[in-house]
Formats: C-alpha cells, structure tokens, sequence
C-alpha cells in the first residue's frame, strides 16, 4: 500500500500553493498499488479511499504499515521522517537542503526553480507547473 | 584593530544643540575609526543639519578621515527599534554610543583590542560626574542586579567577565535581537540585549582604560515621563530574568516545524516552551510567550533564518538558535 499526502495547507490569499504536485492524476494512472489518500476535508479527492482528518496516532499507525509514501513539502514529510519510514518527496520552490530529510527521496527537477527567498510565506510565490519533475520520472522511484 | 568591520550607531533625541556635536567630535576623534557611522535621528521634529555650521564642520572632520557617515530619521519607536536596525545593518561589531555619552578618543581601539571569538560585548566606564560609584566588588551578574552599583557607573580597573552592560558599548551584530516588545522609553533594553548575548554563549567583558562621560543633558531618547512604560519594561524584564537558568523557547511556527524542532529538544538544557502544537511539543500558549516578553520575534524560526542567510536544514537552524 502507498500513502499520498498531495497537498500542502491551503495559502491564505487563496493562490494555488506553488508546493502543490499538478501531475498527481497522471502519476497515480501510473502505480499499479492501493494508494491511500490522506489529508483533511475539503482537498480534492484523488483516489477512492481518501482518509480525512485522521488523529496523529491513525496517521502514524497507517505510515508504518505502508509500503511507501508521496508527498509534497508539507508537515506530512516530517510527521513520516518522525515515524523513521522513508518516502518521496516532491518538490518544487522549497529546498530540499533546508526542509527535507537526507533519508527521504527527494525529487527537485531543478535548483533553478527555487524560491529566491526560502523564508518567506508562499502567498506571493507564483504557480509553476514546470517547476516540477513529471510522473514518467517519479514513477521510477516508486516501483 | 582586529576587525575592519566596525558600525557606530548613535541615537539622538532632544540634543542637536547641546551633547550630540559633543559626541560626533568624539567618534570622528577616535585614535581608531569605526568604518561608518550612522545617527538615528529620533527627534519629533527633525531638522537638516548640514545647514548648521558646527555641523557642517563635524561632517566635513567626518570625510576628511574617510569615515563614511550617515544620517537616518528614525520611526520613533524608542532606541530599541534603532539599535535593532544597526544591529542588522550587516556590520561584524556595532559601537552604540548614547548622544550624551562622550568617549575619550581611545575607547574604541581599547574595546577592539579584547575582541576575539569568544567575546560577545565589552564595555568601559560610563562616568557621571559627580557621581563616581567604587564599583570594584560590583560583580555585574544579573541575579545582582538589584544589590549593587553598575559596575560601568565606576572606575574599572580590571577586566571582568559580566552578564550585561548598559549605555555605551561594543557588541558582535547579529547574535541576539533587541526586544522589540519594550515600549518607546526602553527601559532596560540594554541590559536584556546584552544579558542574551551573554545566554547565547558569549563572553560580555568590562575593560579598563575605556572611559566614556556621561553629560546626563537634557532631552535624550528617553525623555518620555510615562511611568506605566517603564513599568511595562520592568514586568518583560523581570519574565525574562525570572528565567535566567531555563532556556526560553517559543515555537510560532508550523505543525512541520514543531515535529522537526522535537528531534532537538532534548539536547536543550532547562527548556521553557511556548508552543503553537501542544499535541506535538507540549508547553505554555503562543499568547502567554507574547504576554510575558512582549516580542517573540526574537525566537522567530524563519526571521533567524533569513538574517543568517540560512543554506543548512531547519533541524540545525534550531540547534543554532538554542542550544
């Protein structure tokens, strides 16, 4: 089983948050798995067995019995580094150096994309679907 | 001089006629020069005083020594709110200097000649006439604080190790912030500035042979006469001190950062938490931290960050910040 966790918390002027993974349908088309869904109510429902607004101890009992895990770079990526289970991340505008795990898979298409200030909110950081790497790359890491 | 990267900072109120000149004749007089000056203009009313003739003197001094100067109008927000800018002005050391403290011309060569990598700030006499303390038993610790005479108020004779200065000093920029929750008068700003110094590691000396005069003139930054800001002041300093052997921490962060700065807190000796996420790092209220101290800005992860330039992981950012 694989966990996705695909969205980070929503920005407060309403943007679409730059962390945000665009290719998630193309990518799940592409795992051959049971894929669980977490996050909270409210997010787009990705897959069938979407789990909303799980406690922290459901979500850390779900991490250890998955095979892997997907994220982008949001809380779910450290609550998982916690539970000492490994995944992938997706990233984009936010540094890997600064706010992953060495023990994770971090997939940066390109250090081009960054943020140039990595310390601000994202609100003012535009969208940019480029910025990330594409499913037929991601997938590799997954089977 | 053992650094080239020397910023004097001055704050003035209420003295363009009487100490201030008194005082940029001092600095431009110095038998070692700070690599710029900037005063922080904090009057109500701010006048141009390149139309002044002293002035236009002391300028003039100013460039002819290849000191490159600047003159700031300030927000008037209280001397805490200057010294934070020059704080994070990008300068290694910053001189404060007070517009009514006149140093002797080899105070910032005698307060240099102690820098090195274990120092934080030192500080000389600050002396006021007729008032000359024996602050030689003065041990200059904070849990002293209210038994003894400032040991700046004397004639130092030895170096000592203290936990905080007061008026006029030098300090390494950019270690510790200035509380920014004081009110406009300031009370004790200097002493929890460099008292933070101090809990961040660093040595805060006292030095002989660093004589600054105190001409107490009238006006001055702190010429407010409002008695409930400075007791304000007393009751974020009196937190603060009250927590002198913990470790404040204050965690106005994410749910993500809450979970990464876990992994550090158990290497932190006495912490006192704050914290926005008590199901993940258990502590006391975000809105009791600001209650208490009255800016948390200080603790802010992601400032930190910024202002150091941060290219390492959030994890060893916090260990920067605490431990």
């Amino acid at each position: 089983m694989i966990i996705i966790a695909p969205f980070a918390k929503p920005l407060i002027n309403g943007n679409r948050n730059p962390k945000n993974y665009p290719y998630w349908d193309k990518l799940i088309e592409l795992t051959n798995e049971k894929i669980v869904q977490v996050g909270v109510e409210g997010e787009e429902q990705l897959v069938y067995d979407f789990r909303k607004n799980l406690s922290l101890a459901d979500l850390r009992k779900l991490i250890s019995e998955c095979r892997i895990w997907i994220g982008c770079d949001s809380f779910f990526q450290h609550l998982a580094w916690d539970c000492k289970k490994p995944g992938i991340v997706l990233w984009s505008v936010s540094d890997p150096l600064i706010y992953g795990h060495p023990e994770n898979i971090n997939l940066l298409k390109s250090r081009d994309y960054l943020a140039d200030n990595q310390f601000l909110w994202w609100d003012f950081t535009k969208y940019n679907p480029d910025a990330f790497m594409k499913p037929e790359e991601v997938i590799k890491y997954i089977l | 001089m053992q650094s080239n990267k020397i910023l004097c900072s001055v704050a003035t109120r209420g003295r363009y006629t009487t100490t201030l000149p008194l005082v940029l004749m001092a600095i431009a007089n110095q038998t070692a020069s700070p690599d710029k000056l900037v005063i922080f203009d904090d009057n109500d009313n701010p006048e141009d005083m390149r139309e002044n003739p002293i002035y236009q003197h002391i300028f003039q001094i100013l460039d002819y020594k290849k000191i490159a100067w600047e003159w700031l109008f300030a927000d008037k927000k209280g001397q805490h709110h200057i010294h934070q800018k020059a704080n994070e002005m990008g300068y290694e050391w910053v001189w404060r200097v007070d517009d009514d403290a006149i140093p002797e011309a080899n105070v910032l060569e005698q307060l240099c000649s102690y820098i090195d990598t274990t120092v934080g700030a030192i500080g000389g006499s600050i002396l006021t006439l007729p008032h000359i303390f024996n602050t030689s038993k003065s041990t200059g610790k904070i849990k002293d604080i209210d038994s003894e005479p400032n040991i700046q108020w004397g004639n130092i004779n030895v170096t000592k190790e203290v936990e905080h200065l007061h008026c006029s000093f030098l300090y390494r920029a950019g270690i510790h912030d200035y509380n920014l929750g004081l009110s406009r008068v300031a009370h004790r700003e200097e002493t929890l500035f460099t008292y933070g110094i101090y809990q961040k590691g660093y040595k805060v000396l006292t030095v002989p042979n660093a004589i600054t005069w105190h001409l107490k003139a009238e006006g001055g930054i702190r010429s407010e006469t409002k008695q409930e800001m400075y007791a304000h002041d007393e009751v974020i300093f009196r937190n603060i001190v009250g927590l002198s052997n913990s470790t404040i921490v204050v965690l106005n962060s994410g749910f993500g950062d809450h979970i990464v700065f876990s992994h550090v807190l158990p290497e932190i000796s006495n912490p006192v938490v704050f914290t926005c996420y008590p199901e993940i790092v258990q502590g006391r209220s975000i809105a009791e931290a600001q209650a208490l101290f009255g800016d948390i800005d200080q603790w802010n992860i992601y400032k930190k960050m910024a202002g150091w330039n941060w290219k390492g992981s959030l994890e060893d950012a916090y260990r920067k910040l605490y431990l």
